[in-house]
């Protein structure tokens, strides 16, 4: 018996061994290695490249090697992109955090067993399948003075007519902060309730046998199974949130007066309408490193994955 | 795992030559084409996808009707988003058209780029010359800047209009802005902001600083934009010319009127009870629209005093280029002689309510049932009438007067920076890329 094994395993091993040569992890591997280097690697060393340059396409004659002068007025003379940066932050920071209190929020109320939670669900996941320029559309027209809210308020005797949240400096921020929240809000919703099925069931139920209450078990069990889900769904929306353009752009074009000026922004204004390509690229390395330098200390700084090492 | 090195460097040769490969591929976007046999397959961008292109398509039917062999691939472009697109196709290397819309505004720009051939010979060989207005054809050389060549063939030209709703005026009595007495007064007139009423509306957002310069320009009457190598935009006249206009914003305009760019501003004057608006001839089919005939009449820029002389700042001028890169000029020129002939520059120009290229165009019936084109037409043809040409030539222009300049004019609006301070600026920005611009030329 065990010689027939033996004599049917020698064939096998052999072939094994012979059908399988050292570069074929290499082959394997070479597709995707190629589509990262191609859409990935080649794309980040062009704007580097760029960003060493002066490149303005309507003025050729300009065009050349710049050496780091680019990011030497990025950071000493360029007043702009401090505000830009700024605003920035305020902008992740808030949303970022609102995002997920409603996210979370909604999350706990949808993993309830009620009646209607199907619908329930759909409803706030509904916003996620909503495209970016229609969202843009839905808000315009709710800020318009003639079409949206402030229309109404006004027939109704609240406030003026002819205004919007959007042209006014100080109420513009929470404008596109609000339209902005319904449709990041879904987000969380989903992947904070997908991680809050996983919880198990007996925790609970330890917990109330030993008199913890609702709140009790939210903070020690609830929160606890949570927070890799956080963590990494409030990286990802915080760079998804820096990285923003679309909503902004369309909503208020970085105004009134630049108040609403992302640094994202900036760079698209910087490149787009004025055609400086080496400027814009620079703008972008720089966003690129501090948008990496905070990912990763907000990592390490929430100990990412802590628990399974 | 053993490493080998050799494989490492010839994984980062692979990377680079693939790195070359993606930098290398394609031409440059201005490497000149060829004539081709006159036959097949033509792509043409026009620069108001969406807006023109019901008229486009019946142009294009026509012209493959009279030439079978050939064939006109349309791509409507969005006007807002048609000057970066020529930009990456030109960069990119690849993708450019055979024929494309061109305005004046950035004709320059793709002059710069290498990517139009001039069109002077093929104009003056087919003839089409002495059929286009010679105005339009002076502003299409001066936009380059170069002699006497042309790089696009004038379609139809644009004039500042100041809309204003006639049932509005009649109801409360008032002359029509002929004048800008008329216009100051007509705007405090009807404007009743307790009951949703203003009697202008102001563009506060995108293109706004090209609309103050045709407000102020018309009201200071300075007749040139240079005084030697400096800019009369801060002319004090200037000045208090535009401490007038944007002292509108907010008590005779909508608050809101802050953010407005073309879409808004019209979409407030069609969709509320605004008395007036001050945009091109563009906006014409808009109102008609909205409102149907005879509610909404058009006037050119008012002036000082009834019936004395207008003063407009040059409009950016349509036209059609002929692309560098194109494999099938021959063909491709067919369609520019087809488009700016009589017959099709008419239907495209009544389409648009515009100023016709094709001066046989000019005496179509449509022009004399069109009041606010055939004024403008009228206005544009007076002897007295002073055209101050806006440097379209500059590089920078667009760039000057959108992106540096038009989050200023919002802070101006909002009281943040005075109209001498705003002035001040632009015209530095303005000498530094007139300065610049003469350099080279040298």
């Amino acid at each position: 018996m065990a010689d027939a094994v033996k004599a049917r395993s020698r064939p096998l091993r052999r072939r094994r061994a012979g059908s399988t040569p050292r570069y074929l992890p290499y082959v394997l591997i070479a597709p995707a290695a190629l589509l990262m280097l191609g859409f990935i690697a080649y794309p980040m060393l062009s704007v580097l490249q760029y960003s060493l340059r002066d490149y303005n396409v309507t003025k050729p004659w300009r065009n050349g090697f710049a050496g780091l002068d680019n990011f030497k007025e990025i950071f000493t003379e360029d007043d702009f992109f401090w505000d830009t940066l700024a605003f920035s932050g305020r902008w992740v920071l808030v949303e970022v955090a609102l995002q997920l209190v409603f996210g979370l929020v909604l999350a706990l109320l949808i993993n309830q067993t009620f009646v209607g939670r199907g619908l329930a669900r759909a409803l706030v996941f509904s916003p996620w399948a909503v495209s970016g320029v229609l969202t843009s559309t839905i808000w315009i027209l709710l800020y318009n003075p003639s079409t949206g809210v402030s229309r109404y308020l006004a027939d109704a005797g609240i406030g003026e007519y002819g205004t919007s949240i959007l042209s006014d400096p100080g109420t513009v921020f929470w404008g596109v902060v609000v339209a902005e929240l319904w449709r990041g809000v879904p987000f969380f919703a989903i992947l904070l309730l997908a991680d809050l099925q996983s919880v198990s069931k007996d925790l609970y139920e330890a917990a109330a046998v030993d008199g913890a209450g609702r709140l009790r078990q939210f903070w020690h069990i609830t929160l606890p199974h949570l927070r890799d889900a956080i963590v990494l769904s409030t990286l990802l929306r915080g760079v998804w949130e820096f990285n923003n353009v679309d909503l902004l752009y369309t909503l208020t074009h970085g105004g009134p007066a630049g108040a609403t000026t992302t640094l994202p922004l900036y760079v698209a204004q910087t490149g787009i309408d004025g055609n400086e390509f080496g400027y814009a690229a620079a703008l972008t390395t720089v966003a690129f490193v501090i948008l990496l330098f905070c990912s990763i200390l907000y990592l390490r700084l929430s100990k990412f994955g802590g628990d399974d090492q | 795992m053993r490493r080998s090195p050799r494989r490492g460097l010839a994984a980062v040769a692979t990377a680079l030559v693939l790195a070359a490969a993606a930098s290398g591929c394609g031409d440059s976007g201005t490497s000149s084409g060829s004539e081709g046999d006159g036959t097949g397959k033509i792509t043409f961008w026009d620069n108001n996808g969406g807006v023109r292109t019901e008229v486009w398509e019946q142009i294009i039917d026509a012209f493959e009707e009279e030439n079978p062999d050939i064939e006109v691939e349309y791509v409507g472009v969005p006007i807002a988003d048609v000057q970066s697109k020529y930009d990456a196709a030109i960069q990119g290397g690849d993708g450019l058209p055979d024929v494309g819309g061109v305005s004046t505004s950035y004709l320059a720009n793709l002059v710069a780029q290498g990517a139009l051939d001039p069109v002077t010979d093929r104009l003056a060989e087919s003839g089409l010359d002495q059929q286009l207005l010679p105005a339009m054809l002076d502003s299409v050389r001066a936009t380059v800047g170069e002699g006497e060549e042309l790089y696009s063939v004038p379609t139809s030209a644009n004039q500042g209009v100041l809309w204003y709703r006639t049932d509005l005026f009649e109801a409360a009595g008032l002359q029509p802005p002929t004048t800008w007495d008329n216009f100051y007064t007509a705007a405090e007139e009807l404007t009743d902001r307790e009951h949703n009423r203003f009697g202008f509306t102001i563009r506060g957002g995108a293109g706004s600083v090209a609309q103050a310069l045709d407000m102020m320009y018309a009201q200071s009457g300075i007749d040139s934009f240079w005084e030697g190598d400096e800019t009369t935009v801060n002319d004090p006249a200037n000045v208090e010319a535009l401490e007038n206009y944007v002292g509108l914003y907010n008590t005779v305009t909508p608050e809101a009127d802050l953010n407005n760019d073309f879409t808004n501003m019209v979409a407030t004057f069609t969709g509320g009870e605004v008395g007036m608006l001050q945009h091109n001839l563009g906006s014409y089919q808009d109102h008609i629209d909205a409102f149907g005939e005879g509610v909404v009449d058009g006037l050119p820029m008012p002036t000082q005093e009834e019936g004395g002389p207008h003063t407009f700042v040059s409009n950016p001028v349509d036209g059609l280029g002929l692309f560098k890169s194109s494999d099938n000029k021959e063909a491709a020129w067919r369609f520019i002689e087809f488009a700016a002939s009589h017959e099709m520059n008419s239907l495209w120009n009544e389409s648009a309510g515009s100023i016709p290229a094709n001066t046989e165009a000019l005496n179509d019936d449509w022009i004399q049932s069109a009041p606010p084109t055939q004024a403008a037409v009228e206005a544009l043809s007076d002897e007295r009438t002073t055209i101050v040409q806006l440097p379209y030539y500059l590089p920078d222009w667009n760039n000057i007067t959108k992106a540096d300049t038009e989050p200023n004019f919002q802070r101006v609006l909002l009281g943040e920076m005075s109209a001498q301070d705003f002035l001040d600026d632009l015209a530095d920005r303005l000498n530094e890329a007139q300065a610049e611009w003469l350099e080279q030329q040298e």
